[in-house]
């Protein structure tokens, strides 16, 4: 009896022991064969993987293509009615408010894009490699990118780092200052650009100049004019960057890549894809939509009549600037000068019409991609190309109040490229003058809103622009809703 | 201490000389009929000292020659009689049926308690009653023998499987119970393999206090016992058997070929198409249903042996069963072999080994079933104008609607079956420490091999078919591209799985229990339990079997050469618990009784921040009629009980807090389409179980000695249901094909009332009659959704329709939302002047409510949608009813559930589908109808869901109704038998309800939010049966 009694007490204590000190490790499984977000990066190809998904939402850039534009007084919306995408509607009209699917995309894909490059930087001393630098610094140039988004969408936003958070956690962050924010997108690019290389044997990688100049137009954002003019100083002057000679040409699947790049955002016309889900696209969605409505004739494609320029965009050129024709399509016009004129027809769209498409970004019949062609345009959206490099660095030389002489080189290295004359202005003039032609040179690629409330002149450009509102976007309300209702909202919305 | 020790020794050692004289007590224990009764136990109180009686009612009993000698009889079912017996050499004992057998023994989990004593909300099935209905699985027989337990069968097709809901739905998600056979987890779905006449009895869990069960506990728990044997009784055979024959029980009524021809000519005609018959002369034409569905055969062939000798006893059994199906027959045969082996034995006098072994064998074939491409669909929606064969000798193709094929043909080119072979069992130990504690130790296991084989020959079922896996109608096999330019055939194909999944429990607990000072009763159970189950498949195809024959159904016959066609897959999963419970129970003089229960569970399935939960429970009874002031003399017996506790329901995917990387991470460099890996899922490592908080209000009395009643009222209320709602885009969940994390959010609320009445006369009447009846009342509710989320969209109407059913706040879950109707446009100047614009709107055509009052229908978003039914119950009752007289016995078992609708959801709304003949009275012109809308084939929005296609589910149903005869035993002991019954019986012999489909009773099997779907549910059979049961 005294055996069994033993053995029993034995038992009890054993599994008592069990239950209260080994159960961590008991009730600690990992899923079988799978590799999930908790056993990853345990070799070369793990970090590599990731990072490409990383870059991947690089590809929502399409719609800062349309938010820049048509915000500002480049473009109006259009579409096939009112309704059509209608935050972009309201983005048109200054009348958005803080329900607004597009700017909800925005915050979500740059989010998202954040939170897959914090990913890879959670997991940064999971193992050694060579060339694992290199990974962290595209990791650290993305998040970057993805934060440079937000800020300049939404002023303050949470910030998140080498993290990723569980629900609860998103209810304790509140809206991080944008001045926080923007330190830590300046580390990250320094940190970046102090491990990239200027070239990149693979296309479409984030290189040093990239860093360096996206890191110059963050300075430039915030008028720190001394160090954006250093910092873009050092990409002009690597040598690695040249204006593309034939800027009629420049935006054509042919010539990218060309020595004009410094980042582009790739798009590939291999994938097919739904309206459904924009941001799974692997084309350019923007190319397609930006199309012409119904179109039925030579050089373009068909499609959706979106992001229009206007009149006013148009009047700004100088007939002579070969910029007009090349950034504005006067359909009309172009159409009267075809051979066959009367057999070329189109639809006009009941979201507006101006008469005028997007000729940088507009589907042409050369680069059509897999059906539905629409939304698989393989044209690469130009995020930073060395023109606006060289803008860039004028206006921080112009501004820091030192260098005219630099600044007077640059802008007119661009007005030379299509063989406008030069500008000899100085101080507040020279100031001006930058602006103007930061307008000639970048219209159509998502820049001119954001350009214009940088500098103070989004009130008086832009009809229904509201000082102390209108500088940012507001916060879309179901993202404050959902994050617990404790963050502020913007201004006046 | 050692002193003390030993001067009891001594005194012990003096008394045993003293006192170790013996005497022996025998006699005849019968009831108040003075029927003998064998099994009785016969012990000499205050020791173990014990015995049975005999077949006969005879004990013999050798006791100790004391002062005190007392005998005690116990038996279930009777009152418990002391008798002292000194010097008394023979004892006849009378024994008296227990008033509402208060003793009765109630198993708890981790224990047991008394009817009397118990202070939750159980109820407890003898298993006779549920073999007596001979039905294969006993979820199906349990139906409407217990209020609170909901059984709705999901098929009828043999082997189909039932939902089990106790206590209304708490989730849309799994709402299964608990279910332990002799404490081994059985999963509901595999329940088929449970043979009925392996249950002693069923006990069910339905409050707070199946706590004890923690995170497992929420969805109420379901604890069967299997028969087990006496001690030294003789061996008991028993043989049973029975035979019968199936046949549907309702057909549809369906157009026949002229009525056909000529509501479509009128269709074709409203919708300016050309007429399709010239003649509509046409008869009867094919009867689909009769060509389907047939008679099939049921039977039942069963052995048991039952006995014990003084330390043993055993209980071992075996079982034949099998079941064609009304439609296919032996195309969905279902067969099953069971073996059980329960032994029971006291390896010493304080530790005793309990075994218990059971062994499935079943093969089930199956048809496709429930919804589009069944072969009831198929069969309901064929036109009755085109043969079944053409004058060619092939079967008929029925071009005209691409989804609807012939199902004569589809039957025969079906060749799907799955095998299991099931081993539950578990070995347990007890060692008695002392009077007042029991430590247990157990090990069990459900260990199942599940073999799937589905043979798809090249078929050509008519041109443009899905079904179609040949090329053409010569059957020539598809070509598929391997490689550029490169072609292989894909001819026969035959795929072949297995997979295994295995439960394992080890479990240890220590039960106390002890009486101080006679009135206070301390019970008192504490102990540990470690899960663990796994489970892992096996599956692949093979293609170009040869001579697109089932004969060589085999991988190994594959013929595709260079395994281009070949393709493989597997599965693994492992989850595991880890859990401490402890019970605490304690009553004074069984009049005042409190139970506490504290379960503390750790589950692999939850994120490291709420590995572990606390689940307590806290029930409380008074026996009112224990007190002395208590002197009402109708009620014998009064209890109220009050409990409340927290449960858990931890059914959710494995490793659902976990992040996955199934998000899309594709990017283009050097314009390569290259792939990487995204965030999918995002992680949730709070995620945690869903919740339920249960208060139950309940009663138990007897009346006149002969009305047992029970009532209870409660109110569970779930919170933190799981949904993958929108989240926080700070949380990165919104890359290209990402998704949100999954989370606790959402709360539903069941509150309902249960009533239970049981009557019997006595049992020495000649005419014996007894009835149990119950009611449940219940009302379901969502309280709250996530954040913005609105609602959950539940199941579809008709085919890429609307969808029909909502998980919504302040709705009960799965309710149907669709547009109200109110009769049918009579003319044109009705249209014109209805203040309400109704778009396309024509004289013949449905008339929709205007729900938000903006005058206009609005057929592009849900604002003119309202709550138009729910598949929920308001309330069902059960009724059994028994009656014997002298040797012939009756009974007979009725449900009814009322209050729920159904979707008529098995209508293929295309021109040419045949339909159900209340289109007969359509409208045709002004006042023809108010009530069923014109046909056509043109542009119409009577087709989008609306109450139209709602119906009343309210149901009575003659589940069971038996005439039996036992032989008298004068008769069957002069060969040696001890009893013999015959009976004639039958199942589902009517069914009152105004549903036009086949069954009223549908499950849900898509799902919580398919509940009340009817996709062309395979219905339940009528069947006739002749049984036979032999005792010897």
């Amino acid at each position: 009896m005294k055996k069994f009694k033993s053995l029993f007490i034995l038992s009890i204590a054993g599994a008592t022991l069990m239950t209260f000190f080994a159960c961590n490790k008991f009730l600690d499984l990992d899923p079988l064969y799978t590799q999930d977000a908790e056993n990853f990066f345990e070799n070369e190809s793990d970090y590599e993987r990731a990072l490409t998904g990383a870059y991947d939402l690089l590809q929502g850039s399409f719609m800062n293509l349309w938010i820049g534009e048509i915000a500002s007084d480049n473009a109006i919306a259009g579409g096939e009615s009112v309704t059509d995408t209608e935050g972009l509607h309201a983005m048109e009209t200054m009348t958005h408010n803080a329900v607004n699917i597009e700017l909800r995309s925005v915050f979500r894909w740059n989010y998202a894009g954040v939170t897959r490059s914090n990913y890879i930087l959670e997991y940064k001393d999971n193992l050694d490699f060579d060339g694992k630098d290199r990974i962290l610094a595209e990791a650290t140039f993305l998040r970057a990118f993805y934060y440079f988004q937000l800020v300049k969408y939404f002023g303050d936003v949470p910030l998140v780092v080498d993290q990723r958070l569980g629900v609860d956690e998103v209810t304790k962050l509140d809206r991080t200052p944008k001045a926080e924010v923007y330190a830590q997108i300046e580390a990250d690019l320094t940190y970046a650009a102090g491990i990239l290389e200027w070239t990149t044997p693979v296309k479409g990688r984030a290189t040093k100049g990239a860093a360096l100049a996206l890191l110059g137009k963050v300075y430039l954002y915030q008028d720190k004019f001394a160090a954006a003019a250093s910092t873009l100083d050092e990409v002009i002057n690597s040598g690695n960057y040249a204006l593309f000679n034939d800027f009629t040409k420049l935006f054509s699947v042919a010539n990218e890549n060309s020595s004009e790049t410094v980042f582009d955002v790739q798009y590939s016309g291999l994938e097919g894809g739904g309206y459904g889900c924009l941001i799974c696209l692997e084309g350019n969605a923007a190319v397609g939509f930006q199309g012409i409505r119904q179109y039925n004739g030579p050089v373009y494609g068909d499609g959706n009549s979106y992001n229009l320029p206007t009149q006013d965009l148009y009047d700004a050129f100088d007939a002579s600037d070969i910029r007009r024709d090349a950034t504005v399509l006067d359909l009309d016009a172009f159409i009267a000068a075809q051979p066959n004129s009367g057999s070329i027809t189109y639809a006009i769209g009941g979201g507006g019409h101006t008469g005028y498409y997007n000729n940088k970004y507009i589907k042409r019949q050369g680069e059509i991609g897999l059906p539905d062609n629409d939304l698989t345009s393989p044209v690469n959206y130009k995020a930073i190309r060395y023109a606006d490099v060289l803008l860039m660095a004028a206006e921080a030389h112009n501004r820091a109040g030192s260098g005219d002489a630099t600044a007077l080189g640059y802008l007119n290295q661009v007005r030379d490229r299509v063989s406008m004359p030069n500008i000899n202005s100085s101080g507040t003039q020279l100031t001006e003058d930058i602006w103007n032609e930061r307008r000639l040179e970048l219209s159509g690629e998502g820049l001119r809103f954001f350009d214009l409330v940088r500098t103070g002149k989004a009130a008086s450009e832009i009809d229904g622009f509201v000082t102390g509102k209108h500088e940012v976007f507001p916060i879309p309300q179901v993202e404050i809703d959902l994050a617990g209702g404790n963050w502020s909202q913007n201004n006046n919305y | 201490m050692l002193k003390t020790t030993l001067i009891s020794l001594c005194i012990s050692l003096i008394s045993w000389g003293l006192y170790a004289q013996t005497t022996t007590v025998s006699g005849v224990v019968s009831d108040e009929n003075g029927m003998t009764i064998p099994g009785v136990n016969v012990v000499e109180k205050g020791t173990t000292n014990g015995t049975t009686t005999d077949m006969d009612g005879k004990y013999t009993i050798s006791a100790s020659k004391s002062e005190n000698l007392i005998l005690s009889f116990s038996f279930l079912g009777f009152e418990t009689s002391e008798i002292a017996a000194v010097g008394r050499s023979n004892i006849n004992v009378v024994m008296k049926p227990s008033v509402a057998a208060l003793d009765e023994v109630v198993v708890v989990g981790y224990g047991t308690s008394t009817k009397k004593e118990v202070t939750g909300a159980t109820a407890k099935v003898q298993g006779e009653s549920l073999q007596k209905l001979n039905i294969p699985r006993m979820d199906q027989a349990l139906q409407g023998q217990v209020s609170g337990v909901a059984i709705n069968t999901n098929s009828g097709s043999p082997g189909g499987s039932s939902s089990i809901r106790i206590r209304g739905l708490s989730t849309f998600g799994d709402n299964d119970p608990l279910i332990l056979v002799d404490g081994v987890v059985y999963d509901s779905e595999g329940l088929n393999s449970l043979n009925p006449n392996d249950i002693a009895s069923i006990n069910v869990l339905k409050d707070a206090t199946a706590g004890i069960y923690g995170v497992r506990a929420a969805n109420g728990v379901i604890l069967i016992e299997t028969k087990k044997g006496s001690t030294n009784s003789a061996p008991q055979f028993e043989v049973s058997s029975y035979y019968g024959i199936q046949n549907a029980a309702n057909k549809l009524g369906l157009l026949n070929a002229q009525e056909y021809a000529v509501i479509k000519n009128e269709a074709f005609a409203n919708g300016n198409d050309d007429a399709p018959f010239a003649n509509t002369a046409l008869g009867e034409g094919t009867n689909w249903q009769d060509s389907v569905l047939q008679s099939a055969a049921v039977m039942n062939f069963n052995v048991g042996v039952t006995g014990g000798s003084k330390n043993t006893t055993y209980s071992i059994g075996g079982s034949y069963f099998s079941q064609d199906g009304i439609v296919g027959g032996p195309k969905s045969n279902f067969t099953r072999f069971n073996g059980r082996v329960n032994l029971n034995t006291d390896l010493s006098e304080k530790l005793k080994l309990s075994s218990v072994f059971l062994y499935t064998n079943e093969e089930r074939n199956i048809l496709p079933e429930n919804g589009i491409g069944s072969v009831l669909y198929n069969t309901i929606n064929a036109f009755p104008t085109d043969p079944i064969r053409t004058s060619d000798g092939n079967y008929s193709y029925l071009e005209e609607v691409s989804d609807i094929i012939n199902p004569i043909a589809q039957m025969e080119n079906t060749h799907n079956t799955a095998w299991v072979n099931k081993f539950v069992g578990k070995e347990e130990l007890a060692y008695q420490i002392n009077d007042d504690f029991t430590f247990t130790n157990r090990f069990s296991y459900n260990w199942a091999l599940v073999d799937a084989k589905v043979f798809s020959p090249l078929v050509w079922y008519g041109p443009g078919k899905a079904q179609n896996n040949a090329l053409n109608a010569n059957l020539d096999p598809n070509l598929v591209e391997i490689a550029d330019s490169t072609f292989l055939e894909r001819g026969a194909s035959v795929y072949e799985g297995r997979s295994t999944y295995v439960d394992v429990t080890f479990e240890s607990f220590v039960n106390y229990k002890h009486v101080f000072n006679k009135d206070h009763t301390v019970k008192s159970t504490l102990g540990v339990s470690v899960f663990d189950r796994h489970g892992e498949g096996l599956g692949a195809t093979a293609y170009n079997i040869p001579n697109n024959s089932i004969e060589y159904a085999d991988i190994s016959a594959n013929l595709a050469s260079g395994g281009f066609l070949n393709n493989a897959s597997s599965f693994q999963y492992q989850e595991r618990l880890l859990s401490t419970f402890m019970r605490a129970e304690y009553g004074f003089k069984s009049k005042y009784l409190v139970s506490a229960i504290l379960r503390r569970d750790g589950s692999s399935k939850f994120g490291p921040n709420n590995r572990y939960g606390w689940f307590p429970t806290l029930s409380t009874a008074w026996v009112a009629s224990e007190e002395d002031f208590f002197n009402v003399n109708a009620i014998e017996f009064l209890k109220v009980r009050a409990s409340y506790g927290i449960s858990g329901n931890d059914q959710i995917a494995n490793f659902a807090y976990r992040a996955l990387l199934d998000g899309e991470g594709v990017y283009v460099f050097d314009d390569i389409i290259t792939t990487g890996v995204a965030l999918g899922r995002s992680a949730n490592p709070d995620l945690k179980w869903e919740s339920t908080r249960q208060f139950n209000l309940g009663t138990d009395f007897t009346l006149f000695k002969k009305f047992d009643i029970t009532a209870n009222y409660f109110i569970k209320n779930t919170f933190d249901l799981l949904f993958q709602p929108d989240v926080s885009a700070v949380l990165g969940s919104y890359g290209a094909g990402s998704t949100p994390p999954v989370i606790n959010a959402g709360d539903v609320s069941n509150k309902g009332f249960e009533f239970e009445l049981a009557y019997s006369t006595d049992r020495n009447k000649k005419l014996v009659f007894n009835t149990n009846f119950n009611v449940t009342t219940l009302s379901n509710k969502v309280v709250r959704t996530p954040d913005g989320v609105d609602f959950l969209p539940g199941a579809g109407f008709g085919v890429g329709g609307n969808i029909a059913t909502r998980f919504e706040a302040g709705y009960p879950i799965g309710y149907f939302h669709g547009y109200e109707t109110a009769g049918v446009f009579q003319t044109q100047a009705e249209i014109d002047a209805s203040p309400v614009t109704q778009a396309g709107a024509k004289p013949g055509d449905l008339i929709f409510v205007d729900q938000n009052g903006d005058n206009v229908i609005n057929f592009s978003d849900d604002s003119d949608k309202t709550m138009i039914g729910s598949p929920i119950p308001a309330a069902t009752f059960g009724l059994t009813l028994g009656l014997s007289y002298k040797g012939f016995d009756f009974s007979a078992n009725v449900f009814a559930a009322v209050g729920q609708e159904i979707i008529r959801n098995f209508e293929r709304q295309q021109p040419y589908a045949n339909q159900l003949n209340y289109v007969i009275n359509r409208w045709t012109g002004p006042e023809s109808t108010n009530e069923d809308p014109r046909v056509t084939t043109g542009a119409t929005r009577n087709t989008v869901f609306s109450d139209y296609y709602v119906e009343n589910g309210s149901f009575m149903r003659l589940k069971n109704i038996q005439l039996g005869y036992t032989i008298p035993k004068s008769v069957v002991s002069k060969i040696k038998f001890s009893s013999i019954r015959v009976y004639v019986a039958a199942n589902n012999l009517y069914t009152l309800t105004q549903y036009q489909g086949f069954d009223p009773e549908i499950g849900s099997a898509g799902g919580a939010l398919a509940s009340g779907v009817d996709y062309g549910f395979y219905p339940q059979a009528r069947t006739i049966m002749g049984g036979i049961s032999v005792k010897f």
